[in-house]
């Protein structure tokens, strides 16, 4: 039988997965999907929880909110990487260093 | 109008003394634009006529008359500024006058065309204030500062022609010759004021000048006291050893020379020992009778030498004066007085006659454009022929000095001499040395007179050029020699011309002497000094007119005369080059051990602080840069964190999650 133990084993590879992404991908688009597996990750969080609120189901109304939160944020995230490869012609956040000291 | 001429005698000296002066301020105005003198000659026309009729004709054989005004006060006493007229201060007064006048008149002839003719009256009126002003001070201090001013005329009026070289070394070589002087009356003054508490001469001595009892200080005090007063006189009246700078002193002009140099400033000194005589002891008598008698025999020996007409002049001058202070110093400052009196005039006439004689050699010069010394009696001869009144006048003068019967030089020498014997025989043998010491004087005094009235007026003109015309000076400069020629002879001062007793200023002054008369001396001693003068002249006209001269030119005597002995050389070794040497050794001192000193106190401070600056540098700065250095690395060490990826900063951040997380499990 699946148990919440195994949903909470699946999010935490979908989390580890998503944080390589992010700090080890070379490309802003990658990391942009890195951000999106650990919303996902998230995501399943509330859903396996909402099992204990059977009156409410207030887990998984917040996954609903989440959901649209996060295709919110990728727009906003592209809109970013889109400006900044306008402004430095890439997007290897390796070559944008204009916040070393 | 009787009001008008009722001028109290206080006020009428007054105005002599400022007569003068007022005559120097309006020359010193206007500057080049006075050069006719017409402001001093009128200046000392009134002075000479206040000063005969309302001071000299009132005060004489009268009441001494003094006034006070208050000047200062220090402490408790009180200096006053004041005049004194007895008959001293007034015989005086009325001989710088009277002498002064004549020169005034001759100095319009004798100056005329010189450049400086404008400072020349501007000179000549301050000396007249300044030495007027000396005789009737009542006061030592007020006597000091007028004594001062004289001596600076003096040296304005040597150095007149200033562009000479050798003007310039006599005007200072006078200034610093009398500046020892003027230290010792500056101690004669204070000594004074620590005995007596006063330089008042009428608290000191009374009016008449003539007391002599006065509270005495020890006798050593006295004797320092007198000899200060004494090394005054002596450089002024240019007695030996300080008489040195008066033969220098003829560079000036020879107006100049006669006024000052022969007759009246010369004798301040003499009038300043008058004055105060009576604070001089038996040991400083005897002081003063030897010093004089040494002044009078050694000028008259370097007289004998000199071949310069002037110099012949000056030396027989400080002969004179020595015989005046030998007088001082034998107690009959009342001969000195008279002396002094009557040298004034022929000595001024003899300066007056020669520089007539230069005036016109000095013309031949140019004229025939000779390379010759217009001063020179070598250069001069036969001048007779040419100036016959001028050779009349000097004549006169030079029986005078030489103390020739029917002269007032015989009168006063006589005076001096006897006195001098009577004051011997007083106290003994060994005295008698210094009047026959003067003797030889007075016979040696007439030869060298003799030798230059030879030279010049007589024999054959010695220096060969085309144009011989010498003439008479103009009437400017025989007047004033008439004059003063006439004053030369007896009756001025005595109408018997024989017995000096009966001149009417031994009679004003009426001084008992210490000693006793001796009547046959007043016989023997004027025919010995006669005989003895027509002796020496004969001799004289024998070597320079007959040109018989037994002796050779370059003659070690005559060497040793024409040098003046080697004085102004022995004084260039010891005092001049001992002087320079000891101001080169304080050079040296000053160089190199208080420089030096201040040198190895600034090395070492500089040494001290090189090594502070190292121990600054090396371990107070050693130590803040460690400390900064180390921030500096560690800084450095955390710079690279700040890199700017994002990426590493989240991983950063994470891994210190994961640590707290992998704490937080362990613990």
């Amino acid at each position: 039988m699946i148990t919440l133990t195994h949903f909470l084993l699946v999010s935490t590879c979908l989390f580890c997965i998503g944080l390589y992404a992010i700090i080890a991908k070379r490309n802003a688009i990658m990391i942009l999907v890195g951000i999106e597996f650990i919303i996902n990750a998230s995501i399943l969080n509330l859903v396996a929880f909402s099992r204990y609120d059977k009156v409410n189901y207030g887990g998984q109304v917040f996954a609903l909110f989440a959901i649209v939160l996060a295709a919110a944020a990728v727009a906003v995230g592209l809109a970013i990487i889109l400006n900044v490869y306008r402004k430095y012609k890439t997007i290897n956040p390796d070559n944008i260093t204009d916040l070393r000291d | 109008m009787g009001d008008l001429l009722n001028i109290s005698p206080i006020l009428a000296s007054m105005l002599v003394v400022l007569l003068p002066f007022l005559a120097f301020l309006a020359q010193a105005i206007l500057g080049k634009r006075g050069k006719s003198g017409n402001i001093s000659l009128v200046a000392i026309i009134l002075s000479t006529l206040l000063s005969l009729i309302f001071v000299f004709a009132e005060v004489w054989k009268n009441i001494p008359i003094s006034v006070d005004y208050h000047w200062f006060t220090i402490g408790t006493h009180t200096f006053t500024i004041g005049i004194l007229l007895n008959n001293l201060t007034a015989l005086m007064q009325l001989i710088v006058c009277i002498i002064a006048l004549p020169v005034h008149i001759y100095s319009r002839s004798y100056m005329k065309g010189d450049a400086g003719i404008h400072r020349y009256w501007m000179y000549l009126s301050l000396f007249c204030f300044a030495m007027l002003g000396l005789t009737i001070s009542n006061n030592l201090l007020m006597m000091y500062i007028f004594w001062e001013l004289v001596g600076f005329a003096s040296y304005l009026l040597i150095g007149f022609w200033f562009t000479k070289e050798s003007a310039v070394q006599a005007n200072k070589k006078a200034f610093i010759i009398n500046r020892i002087g003027d230290l010792g009356f500056l101690l004669g003054i204070a000594s004074v004021y620590s005995i007596y508490g006063s330089l008042n001469l009428v608290e000191l001595f009374g009016k008449d000048g003539l007391f002599y009892s006065l509270p005495q200080a020890s006798d050593g005090w006295m004797t320092f006291t007198g000899i200060c007063f004494f090394i005054g006189a002596m450089a002024k009246s240019a007695q030996f050893p300080l008489h040195v700078w008066l033969p220098d002193a003829m560079e000036g002009p020879t107006a100049v020379s006669s006024l000052i140099h022969a007759a009246t400033m010369v004798a301040a000194g003499v009038f300043l020992l008058s004055s105060v005589f009576p604070l001089f002891n038996e040991t400083v008598l005897l002081f003063i009778a030897i010093i004089g008698c040494i002044t009078a025999f050694i000028s008259a020996y370097f007289a004998l030498g000199q071949r310069d007409i002037k110099r012949i002049l000056a030396f027989s001058t400080i002969s004179q004066l020595g015989f005046m202070v030998v007088a001082i110093g034998v107690g009959a400052w009342d001969a000195a007085m008279f002396h002094l009196a009557t040298h004034a005039f022929f000595k001024c006439l003899l300066f007056l006659s020669a520089g007539a004689v230069i005036h016109e050699m000095a013309h031949f010069k140019e004229k025939n454009n000779l390379d010759i010394d217009p001063q020179d009696i070598n250069n001069m001869g036969g001048l007779r022929k040419w100036m016959p009144k001028t050779f009349i006048l000097m004549s006169i003068a030079s029986l005078a000095l030489a103390g020739f019967p029917l002269t007032s030089g015989f009168l006063s020498k006589d005076a001096i001499l006897i006195s001098a014997f009577e004051w011997a025989i007083h106290h003994g043998k060994a005295y008698l040395l210094i009047p026959i010491t003067l003797t030889i004087v007075s016979i040696l005094t007439a030869f060298y007179i003799g030798r230059l009235i030879f030279k010049v007026f007589f024999g054959e003109f010695r220096v060969q050029a085309e144009k011989l015309n010498f003439h008479e000076a103009n009437f400017n400069m025989i007047g004033p020699m008439i004059f003063l020629a006439i004053c030369s002879l007896f009756f001025i001062f005595s109408w018997n011309p024989l017995a000096y007793h009966h001149s009417f200023i031994l009679g004003g002054f009426e001084i008992k002497y210490p000693f006793a008369e001796i009547h046959s001396l007043h016989i023997v001693l004027p025919i010995i000094l006669t005989l003895g003068s027509a002796v020496s002249w004969a001799l004289g006209w024998n070597w320079y007119v007959k040109n018989k001269y037994p002796l050779k030119s370059n003659n070690q005597w005559i060497e040793l005369s024409l040098n003046q002995g080697y004085l102004n050389e022995i004084y260039e070794k010891l005092f001049v080059k001992s002087t320079l040497s000891l101001s080169n050794s304080l050079y040296w001192f000053d160089k190199n051990i208080v420089d030096g000193f201040v040198n190895f106190m600034a090395s070492i401070v500089r040494r001290i602080a090189q090594l502070s600056s190292w121990i600054d540098k090396y371990l107070v700065d050693g130590l803040v840069n460690t400390i900064a250095g180390t921030t500096y690395y560690v800084g450095h060490l955390l710079r690279w964190v700040q890199n700017g990826r994002l990426q590493n900063y989240l991983g950063f951040a994470f891994t210190v999650l994961l640590i707290g997380i992998i704490y937080l499990i362990l613990r």
